[in-house]
């Protein structure tokens, strides 16, 4: 468990020796440093955990203290990593999907004039999110949840000669800022009232502090949770601040497999599941959790439904079942949140990096409605896409099928009803809008041959000749998809022993509810299947009215643009501070800041003037300080 | 009192004679063959030896003070600091082999007066007798004086060495004065002496000789108001030679005051330290404030060395405990850095050709033509500045919290203002060298071989503050165990 450190090392020395290097190393030596740092870094947790697995360490948790800072009194910055199951998982999940899609990016991004780039930032990103689930405090963890924010932006603009991917780096960089000043107070709070922020002992010291009475968590607690909450919010795309989610999907599409789907959006249910003592003590700030999970849920399911984007309509998947986590960790069902958080991450990875297949393939057609019936012409992703959308609709013995049916039944148990119904009819609508997106991109008529050419020349359309640098479907294309279906088939049947770090949902003992229940969600989904058949396949006539219905046009405009939330937000916050802006054009409070300069470079001016080059005012003023200090002594 | 040696005296020694040593083989060697290269190696070798010997006077002294007549004494103190000081010259010395190598007069003797200034310099280090710290004082200055205007030929020069002639003897006849105040009274010259009879003395003498003492060390240490001088010889000396100047000749003085300060105990009367302390407050704002608008670049280093010396007072006037561990680390952050930055200077001069590059826009664009040492003065900007995770950043946190432990709120306040205006002027130096140039002026230019060494040394110091600023840790403990002696 030694080695544990070179987990987030080698990526880190990747990105430097790539930003370093930038433009002046070949395609395939940047591939080989930027794929290969990870797959260290992969090579290292499997050793790493496989060692912690079978000399499990005392209390569940290894901690590797790998340097103080320095120590000047009190204050005695220390750097350790701490291993426990919790965190093993994040790892696993990091640098093992990590791995497949970096080399399946190696395949993509070829032929992109910032191939280094890409890996740079992409090595950044995985170094510090791992920093972000390996730091033992939560200063560190801060830094990495940083890092990872800036990592984001970067790759979300990485094509920044387009305006609009730039607006959208910003934007999304903007809106998780909110949620992270939030999270910056209330660790601002924790270390006042705790004097640290370590999460070991301030797991212990919260609880003395912030007894929770008759069910009612004291004050602090609740605020402290809030503001963590309101951070885990703006990362992981949850109401009300989900809105830059599908904007992300402007950057290429393994990072929005990466950061937007397996590994970054999830850090806000890893922040939960990590400081779940401070959660505990304030069961309203569980509530809310719970409910911010369930509608959150259920609005980008029904947003979903409505889009033509195959990258939009996976990341509102995203969105969804994160809703999915956080209304399991509102009900206290961490280790389930957690489980869905890992299979979750295999099966979206394989979603996204095959859609990312189909988009080749179709000439950066991203529309769903421009492409069909290809699962005769690219039957292995049309295998891959099927095994995940599979796995996300939980179908039985696929790995979502298991940590999602583990969320509902804890949720019930707890009784939850509420929360239960919602995540119920949210297994619906997954299946409505997966399916629909399986069946009109791979099934129904080859609508791409029709279609005009949009890019100037015609063989450039639709499954065209193979002359570009992704023509040859090779190793570095089949080996992460092979593997991340695998991983989405059994990749439930991986168990940690997250019971060492998290705590068991509040079930009581012996409750196992109605049989019915374990066998509804199953039903629920297949259902789904079934409708999503009959409106997309069987009667597609049937959408296509209501969409060119007087009543319904409208209503399905406002739907599809997902609620209206970027209008109300311009209209509420932007607009509102681009008019005081304008008020105040002329900056007032400037005015008085411009007087420490001007006041700075007087002074400036009248020193200068002491500076005058003649040795015989050096010696005066130096004998007048001489004088000055023994008339001191003097008066003294 | 037993003045024969004994060997383990004799050990303690070793670093002084093998300096001594060094001054006299280099004088002959130039008398029988004038070599660049050869006299330098030779000045590097004794040097190296002298550092070297540091491992045996470790060893004898086993981490007990050993005393040598009543003039010196060899402590974990005085061996940490002679070893940073050995280090220090050795790095000025890279550098001038550097820039000498194109200067057409007599090169030879630059490495004799070196060797002889940081003879001086460890003289300082390890006495405790005001007769052995006025030598070594002067040992100290009057190479500098010569070094100072080694390029005879240059007028600038001379009026610059001349100014430091007279300043310097001016200060150091305050100093004598002093000394002799306090050996009235007290009928003694060893610092614990003088410590053990103050009460026989009358208070108003005796503060008056701390007060010309204290006015003759503020003038080598370049606090206001004796600052004048520091930018108009920083400026004329050849860059390698202010290099000396802001490290070896300060720190060297630095450390035997610490020494004093802590020992005799009529320099922390109440007066004394109000006197320090708004000695230390006028130099951190005006020599903040004098770097703002200035254009050249020396002459912003002379002056940030005035700030940085104003911070370092801080340690002086808390005087013991921690506060040694403080100034030793702070020294240590201080002297990496500024001989960073002056190699810097030194390198980019094309050496004696015409004047030093010095002029802010003369690095218009340096980045682009000279990527890896703007790369070295970025990073040492950074730490004079004291951003986080570079060394400049640990010394002055240090700083900070022995004053805020001491409760000296001016000084705090003093230490944040000045900080806040040097970031004003170290930007905009690094800014300037980042600044675009046409494309077709965009080539790197070949690094000189003569400037290897140099080379070699700045990336040493840039390493150094890197891990320093990362992983302070060692060097705190090294520190620690090396001050005990004087906490």
């Amino acid at each position: 468990m030694n080695l544990l450190f070179l987990t987030f090392l080698a990526p880190l020395l990747g990105f430097l020796i790539l930003a370093f290097a930038r433009g002046r190393i070949s395609e395939n030596a940047a591939a080989v440093v930027g794929v290969g740092s990870v797959g260290i870094s992969a090579l290292t947790t499997a050793i790493v955990g496989w060692d912690f697995l079978h000399h499990m360490p005392e209390g569940g948790a290894y901690t590797q203290h790998l340097w103080q800072w320095m120590s000047v009194g009190q204050f005695t910055p220390s750097f350790a990593l701490r291993l426990d199951a919790l965190s093993l998982t994040m790892l696993g999940v990091i640098t093992g999907v990590g791995f497949f899609i970096h080399l399946f990016a190696s395949w993509y991004m070829r032929g992109d004039e910032g191939y280094g780039r890409f890996f740079s930032y992409m090595n950044l990103f995985v170094a510090s999110m791992l920093f972000l689930v390996l730091g033992d405090n939560l200063l560190f963890l801060y830094f990495g949840w940083e890092g990872v924010g800036l990592a984001s932006y970067l790759l979300i603009g990485f094509w920044y000669q387009d305006p609009a991917n730039g607006a959208a780096a910003r934007k999304a960089f903007v809106i998780t800022r909110v949620g992270d000043t939030f999270m910056a107070i209330g660790l601002f709070i924790l270390y006042r009232e705790f004097g640290t922020l370590n999460i070991q002992e301030l797991a212990t010291l919260a609880p003395a502090a912030w007894p929770v009475v008759n069910g009612v968590g004291a004050t602090g607690a609740t605020v402290v949770a809030l503001l963590l909450l309101g951070g885990a919010v703006g990362k992981s795309a949850q109401l009300p601040l989900q809105t830059w989610l599908p904007d992300a999907m402007a950057g290429p599409t393994p990072v929005s497999a990466l950061i937007h789907a397996a590994t970054m959006v999830t850090a806000g249910v890893y922040l939960i599941a990590r400081t779940h003592a401070l959660f505990e003590l304030s069961p309203f700030a569980l509530q809310c959790v719970g409910a911010i999970g369930a509608i959150t849920l259920l609005m980008a399911g029904f947003i979903a439904l409505m889009q033509t984007d195959i990258k939009k309509i996976l990341a509102y998947s995203t969105m969804s079942q994160i809703g999915y986590m956080f209304l399991a960790e509102g009900v206290g069902a961490y280790q389930p949140a957690v489980f869905h958080l890992m299979t979750h991450a295999f099966f979206k990875a394989l979603l996204f990096l095959s859609s990312g297949s189909v988009i080749l393939a179709m000439h950066h057609e991203q529309d769903i409605f421009k492409m069909g019936g290809l699962r005769k012409h690219i039957p292995f992703v049309f295998a891959c896409m099927l095994i995940g959308t599979l796995a996300l609709t939980a179908f039985p013995f696929t790995s979502g099928f298991y940590s999602k049916d583990e969320i509902l039944h804890q949720a019930y148990l707890t009784g939850h009803h509420e929360l239960w119904l919602a995540g119920l009819f949210g297994a619906f609508l997954t299946s409505v809008y997966s399916f629909r997106l399986i069946f009109i991109t791979f099934f129904g008529p080859e609508r791409w041959r029709s279609q005009p050419a949009t890019h100037g020349h015609d063989e450039h359309h639709g499954l065209g000749p193979k002359d570009d640098p992704h023509g040859a479907h090779t190793l570095d294309h089949h080996i992460p998809l092979g593997v991340l279906l695998l991983l989405a088939i059994v990749g439930g049947f991986i168990h940690l022993p997250l019971g060492s770090v998290l705590p068991e949902a509040h079930i009581p003992e012996g409750d196992h509810g109605p049989a019915w229940i374990a066998y509804l969600p199953v039903l629920v989904s297949l259902l789904g299947i079934l409708v999503s058949w009959f409106l997309f396949l069987k009667k597609p006539g049937i959408p296509a009215a209501l969409k060119n219905g007087a009543l319904t046009k409208y209503i399905g405009q406002f739907w599809k643009s997902a609620f209206g939330f970027d209008w109300l937000y311009d209209r509420l916050f932007v607009r509102p501070f681009v008019w005081a802006a304008n008020i105040n054009k002329n900056d007032i409070v400037d005015w008085f800041i411009g007087l420490i300069p001007a006041s700075l470079t007087g002074a400036n001016g009248l020193l200068a003037l002491t500076q005058n080059g003649k040795l015989r005012w050096y010696a005066l003023v130096a004998g007048a300080g001489a004088c000055a200090l023994l008339a001191a002594v003097a008066l003294h | 009192m037993n003045h024969a040696m004994t060997t383990q005296q004799l050990t303690a020694l070793l670093p002084l004679i093998l300096a001594t040593l060094t001054t006299v083989v280099v004088m002959l060697t130039i008398a029988f063959k004038r070599q660049h290269r050869l006299v330098a190696a030779m000045t590097v070798i004794g040097l190296n030896l002298a550092l070297l010997s540091l491992g045996p006077v470790l060893l004898a002294a086993n981490g007990e003070p050993i005393e040598l007549t009543p003039l010196l004494i060899v402590d974990g103190y005085a061996i940490f600091y002679m070893g940073l000081l050995l280090v220090t010259a050795l790095g000025v010395l890279t550098l001038c082999h550097a820039y000498f190598e194109g200067y057409a007069g007599n090169r030879e003797e630059l490495y004799l007066l070196l060797a002889m200034a940081t003879l001086g310099a460890l003289v300082m280090a390890c006495s405790r007798h005001f007769a052995s710290f006025f030598i070594g004082l002067e040992l100290l200055s009057i190479p500098l004086y010569a070094m100072v205007a080694y390029p005879v030929r240059d007028s600038r020069a001379l009026e610059g060495g001349m100014k430091y002639l007279v300043l310097s003897g001016a200060a150091s006849a305050f100093m004598l004065f002093g000394i002799a105040l306090l050996y009235a009274e007290t009928g003694a010259l060893g610092f614990a002496e003088i410590a053990a009879k103050l009460s026989a003395g009358r208070p108003g003498i005796l503060l008056a000789g701390a007060a010309m003492i204290l006015s003759g060390v503020a003038f080598k240490l370049s606090a206001v108001p004796f600052h004048l001088w520091t930018s108009d010889v920083y400026e004329a000396a050849p860059a390698p030679v202010s290099a000396f100047l802001a490290t070896v000749s300060k720190a060297a003085m630095f450390v035997v005051v610490y020494r004093l300060f802590v020992n005799i105990g009529l320099f922390r009367h109440p007066l004394a330290l109000d006197a320090l302390t708004w000695v230390a407050v006028a130099s951190m704002v005006v020599g903040n404030l004098l770097a703002l608008r200035q254009d050249n670049v020396k002459r912003i280093l002379a002056y940030s060395s005035i700030a940085q010396f104003g911070y370092l007072l801080v340690a002086l006037v808390a005087s013991g405990g921690r506060a040694t561990e403080a100034a030793g680390i702070f020294l240590l952050t201080y002297i990496v850095t500024a001989l960073g930055v002056f190699g810097v200077m030194t390198l980019v001069s094309s050496p004696m050709k015409d004047r030093d590059v010095e002029h802010i826009e003369q690095l218009r664009g340096l980045f682009w033509k000279r990527p890896y040492l703007s790369s070295i003065m970025t990073t040492m900007l950074l730490s004079l500045a004291g951003i986080p995770l570079t060394a400049g950043f640990v010394g002055k946190f240090y700083l900070i919290s022995v004053g805020v432990d001491t409760r000296q709120w001016l000084l705090m306040g003093a230490v944040v203002a000045g900080s806040a205006i040097g970031l004003y002027y170290y930007l905009r130096v690094m800014i300037m060298m980042f600044q675009p140039i046409p494309v077709r002026e965009r080539v790197s230019e070949p690094l000189n071989w003569v400037q290897q060494s140099g080379g070699a040394m700045l990336m040493a110091a840039m390493a150094l503050v890197l891990v320093l600023g990362v992983y302070p840790e060692p060097f705190l403990q090294l520190i620690r165990s090396a001050t005990l002696a004087l906490r």
